[in-house]
């Protein structure tokens, strides 16, 4: 009975038993590290990419100046659209009064 | 030099300042007694906006579009009153000494003794052309001043019949008419 316990006992204690480093283990462990961070590092991110930071930063005036265009359209629209509604409502009273001369003057002829 | 210049540029303007009717100031100051003011001013960079504005598809718009192609202005003033009698005849006597200028000529005078209404029509030519239309309604209640500066045709005047409320003008009439 206690001879399979103590080859396990025994298999346990060679198992768990410190052992020293093989010479240079430190050295590697820490290259596969510092390379691991490289790597990492040269993951593409978004404006990680220097060819994306370009087509940003040209981008962006491009993306201003539509942005203005849009705004002055918008206002001419707006100014056009009014100057449009004076000018009816000019032409508006303009036919009422001529209308109304020409009633008279056809009044004044039938008499 | 400069005022040589300044002063051709002044000379070069002067035909078309000399067109315009000016308001006096005894008709401005009527806003302050009229009940409701309409002041529609329009200068030529102003139609030619509007006009950019106007269909060319819808034929009542394209009419109005090559009527205000050629114009340099269109000025309309309308007042208002609650009562009669807030303004007198003698008002309209300095506009109507500025129409009696060389060029513009009554086309139409209606005076109605019953209504109290009188109406004029002027015209102003410039080497057989129309260049210019004045209009004066003067109603107990309601005086309306009507001035559209630039080149006219009689026949624009005629199509533009119903359009945007304007009527046939008898542009050929030349005596005023007393009901």
């Amino acid at each position: 009975m206690n001879e399979p316990m103590d080859d396990l006992e025994r298999q346990l204690v060679d198992a768990l038993q410190r052992k020293e480093p093989s010479a240079g283990f430190e050295q590697r462990v820490l290259t596969a590290a510092s390379r691991n961070v490289a790597n990492r590092n040269k993951l593409p991110t978004w404006f990680g990419m220097p060819r994306l930071r370009w087509a940003a930063a040209l981008a962006m005036p491009l993306v201003l100046i539509v942005a203005v265009e849009i705004r002055r359209e918008a206002a001419e629209r707006a100014a056009g659209e009014a100057a449009k509604a004076r000018l009816q409502l000019a032409l508006k009273i303009t036919g009422e009064k001529l209308r109304k001369i020409q009633d008279q003057v056809n009044a004044g002829q039938d008499q | 030099m400069k005022k040589t210049m300044i002063a051709m540029a002044c000379w070069a303007l002067l035909p078309l300042a000399a067109q315009e009717i000016k308001l006096p100031p005894n008709l401005e100051k009527l806003a302050d007694k009229a009940h409701e003011v309409v002041d529609v001013t329009m200068d030529g960079a102003l139609l030619q906006l509007a006009a950019r504005f106007l269909s060319d598809k819808d034929p009542d718009e394209a009419r109005i579009k090559k009527l205000v192609s050629g114009l340099k202005g269109i000025y309309v003033k309308s007042f208002e009153f609650e009562n009669r009698g807030e303004y007198q005849e003698s008002d309209l006597e300095p506009l109507r000494a500025q129409l009696k200028a060389p060029g513009w000529s009554r086309i139409v005078g209606v005076r109605s003794k019953r209504s109290g209404e009188n109406a004029e029509v002027y015209l102003r030519s410039d080497n057989g052309g129309i260049t210019g239309l004045a209009v004066i309604a003067a109603e107990p209640k309601e005086l309306t001043i009507v001035q559209i500066i630039g080149p006219l045709q009689p026949e624009d005047l005629r199509d533009l019949g119903g359009h945007f409320g304007i009527p046939r003008v008898d542009v050929g009439r030349k005596n005023g008419k007393e009901e």
